[in-house]
């Protein structure tokens, strides 16, 4: 029988206890698997969102960070919109009724409006156009994908698509009618649009969005901009073949621009988005912001912080449970020590029965430990499709922490030793001739 | 003529008391065991029987003298070379038994060879069990055997690592009379085939009498003398 045997069959012998014991190591662990995949799945939400194939956003002036969390992660609210005219000077020559190129055109790759302020059953309507989908990424470089049906056309003023998320949870298919409702869920209702694709998961915020025709979204009930005193109301355009008419230039605006900075020879890209940040943030239309470095910023302040905070009241939680083996194996040191004085008249050495002690801790915090582990995935895959829901990044059973989950092993076993340090110590220091005392 | 396989040379052996009086326990010139002898060593409580056991045993080490176990001088070995040599050469018998609780039968046998310098061998655990009449129990533990099956299994464990001398504890002290003569005859048929010595203390005349030696401590543990006497009334 080797020594791994002898402390085995202790544990067995004190079963209740060691389950007990493992049990509550089970659980702490749990939580710090569950808080290190978790704050993954968070880092990974904002990272995912902050490469969708525009680099700059350009929005009202106020919270920089409330304009990239808004108009990339669908969550605050929007500060204001920015004119039409605004949105215009991002545009060449050729997307302009003037025929000039705008101001910032030279700067500009792609330019693609939003506006925002609807929703439809919990989700954000995101007013835009076709280009979107066909300019922007969805993350990772790649175009997007359509699980069924297409984009809207610029002329298909009353089309949407929909996020992934949206379409499973609301059971619509491509075909089906929906009306956003204006402000809030329970403000008032507008027009159908009709569902005419339905994106592929992309595990980022936009399989919560509901994408509809910019076109459309003008023509809702308190979505023309009022016209201020003395501005007359511009003729109405021409119809639409479709047979609507759009809604005037002078009474649109944006809520927000998504940027892709252009590039030239001989200039890096970066400086060309730092030169076009400048000259927007010095004028007085509106602010640009880089949504990696906002995200970075926020992740660094808050979120790091926070999770660095959650993780440390769970350490706390699997020390209490190290102090619970330290307790249980003290608990039963009375009945180890005449074990052990039995062993040593056996003939095991001192450092034997120490040994014993200590695998005894290590198969404790290791089995307790492991059993936290899948305990703790098994939470995280509980808990993954609101997760995903509600990140808009996909949460499983497989999503992992690696390195941290790694750094976990030799963890435990350092608080396992140290748990079982005294116990062990004690066990050495049995003292055989007392605990074997016969009459005599 | 083959070495004895215990010696003790001019022993001394003595404790502190709580109150810091040095109390003398052992007090031996001379005491042997021969290869394969088999003999009682009688004495009365507090003559030092169970200091005796300790020393011989390496647990604990005399304050002066020699302790040969199989011609090796462990009274100058330190603690671990004493566990070597109590695992490998010598096997103990408690009065108590001393079973591991939580472990079966086979399992204490088992238990025992672990610490020794040869493999566990469970077939050899196994068969010491059926020699003592346990092979249908090997899978039980002590709190489901009764107390004479009990001692068996300690007089199997005794034996695992095929030791040169078996040193039994009143042996007898916790068993019914009926039992105690299979006891001793166990002890001493399984010694004799296993070749080992075998050095029984007892304070019980009917089990000293079995055995072909029989020696009284008294006689040869100058410090039990005079604790007998102190304790004797005037």
């Amino acid at each position: 029988m080797t020594l791994l045997g002898i402390a085995w069959r202790n544990i067995r012998q004190r079963l209740l206890t060691s389950i007990l014991t493992a049990l509550s190591l089970a659980l702490g662990v749990a939580l710090v698997v569950a808080t290190l995949v978790t704050g993954g799945i968070v880092n990974k939400a904002f990272e995912s969102g902050s490469g969708l194939g525009y680099n700059m956003i350009v929005g009202a002036k106020g919270s920089p960070l409330q304009l990239v969390l808004n108009s990339v992660y669908f969550i605050s609210r929007p500060i204001e919109n920015v004119s039409w005219a605004f949105y215009q000077e991002f545009l060449p020559a050729a997307s302009r009724p003037d025929g000039v190129d705008g101001k910032f055109a030279a700067s500009t790759a792609t330019a693609v409006p939003i506006c925002m302020g609807d929703y439809f059953r919990g989700h954000r309507v995101v007013g835009t156009n076709a280009a979107f989908f066909n300019r922007l990424t969805r993350g990772d470089g790649q175009p997007f994908v359509f699980a069924a049906g297409k984009n809207f056309g610029d002329g298909d003023f009353f089309g949407g698509v929909l996020g992934a998320s949206v379409a499973s949870n609301l059971g619509l298919k491509v075909g089906d009618a929906f009306a956003p409702t204006h402000g809030a869920d329970d403000g008032a209702v507008h027009d159908p649009f009709k569902v005419v694709g339905i994106l592929a998961r992309t595990d980022t915020p936009i399989d919560r969005g509901v994408f509809v025709n910019m076109e459309g979204f003008y023509l809702q009930d308190g979505h023309a901009k009022p016209l201020s005193e003395g501005e007359t109301a511009e003729p109405a355009a021409a119809a639409h073949p479709s047979g609507h008419v759009p809604l005037p230039a002078t009474q649109r605006e944006v809520t927000a621009i998504l940027l892709e900075t252009a590039s030239l020879p001989g200039l890096p890209a970066e400086l060309m988005a730092m030169g076009l940040r400048t000259a927007i943030n010095e004028g007085r239309d509106g602010q640009a912001a880089l949504p990696v470095a906002e995200i970075r910023q926020l992740l660094d302040l808050f979120v790091r912080p926070l999770e660095l905070l959650l993780l440390l009241v769970t350490a706390l939680v699997v020390l209490v449970s190290a102090i619970g083996i330290l307790v249980s194996m003290v608990g039963s040191s009375l009945e180890r020590s005449r074990d052990v004085a039995i062993m040593r008249a056996l003939g095991a050495r001192r450092s034997q029965v120490l040994t014993t002690v200590l695998i005894e801790a290590l198969l404790l915090a290791v089995g307790g430990g492991l059993a936290g582990w899948l305990l703790g995935h098994l939470l995280v895959g509980a808990i993954g499709p609101w997760i995903s829901t509600n990140a808009g990044v996909s949460a499983s059973v497989f999503s992992a922490s690696p390195v941290a989950e790694a750094l976990l092993v030799p963890f435990l076993i350092l608080l396992a030793i140290a748990a079982a340090l005294l116990p062990a110590i004690a066990a050495y220091r049995t003292d055989v001739a007392k605990w074997l005392q016969g009459p005599g | 003529m083959p070495a004895p396989v215990i010696e003790l040379r001019n022993v001394r052996k003595s404790f502190i008391t709580p109150g810091g009086e040095t109390v003398a326990v052992l007090d031996i010139d001379s005491f042997s065991v021969e290869q394969g002898e088999q003999c009682a060593l009688e004495g009365q409580s507090g003559s030092g029987k169970s200091t005796l056991l300790n020393v011989v045993s390496g647990i604990m080490r005399p304050d002066a003298g020699s302790v040969f176990i199989d011609g090796r001088d462990i009274a100058r070995f330190d603690e671990a070379s004493r566990d070597r040599v109590r695992a490998d050469s010598l096997g103990l018998v408690f009065q108590q038994f001393n079973l591991l609780p939580g472990f079966t039968a086979l399992e204490n046998v088992l238990v025992a060879m672990s610490f020794g310098s040869s493999q566990p061998d469970r077939g050899r655990a196994a068969s010491l069990l059926a020699a003592v009449g346990l092979g249908h129990r090997l899978d039980h533990k002590p709190a489901e055997l009764s107390v004479g099956q009990q001692q068996r299994v300690a007089v199997a464990r005794s034996l695992a690592n095929r030791p040169r001398v078996v040193l039994a504890d009143e042996p007898t002290a916790s068993i019914d009379t009926a039992h105690q003569q299979q006891v001793i005859e166990l002890l001493r048929e399984t010694c004799r085939a296993e070749g080992a010595a075998l050095l029984v203390v007892t304070h019980d005349r009917s089990v000293a009498e079995q055995f072909p030696r029989r020696i009284r401590l008294e006689d040869f543990n100058r410090a039990a003398r005079s604790h007998v006497t102190q304790a004797r009334p005037a």
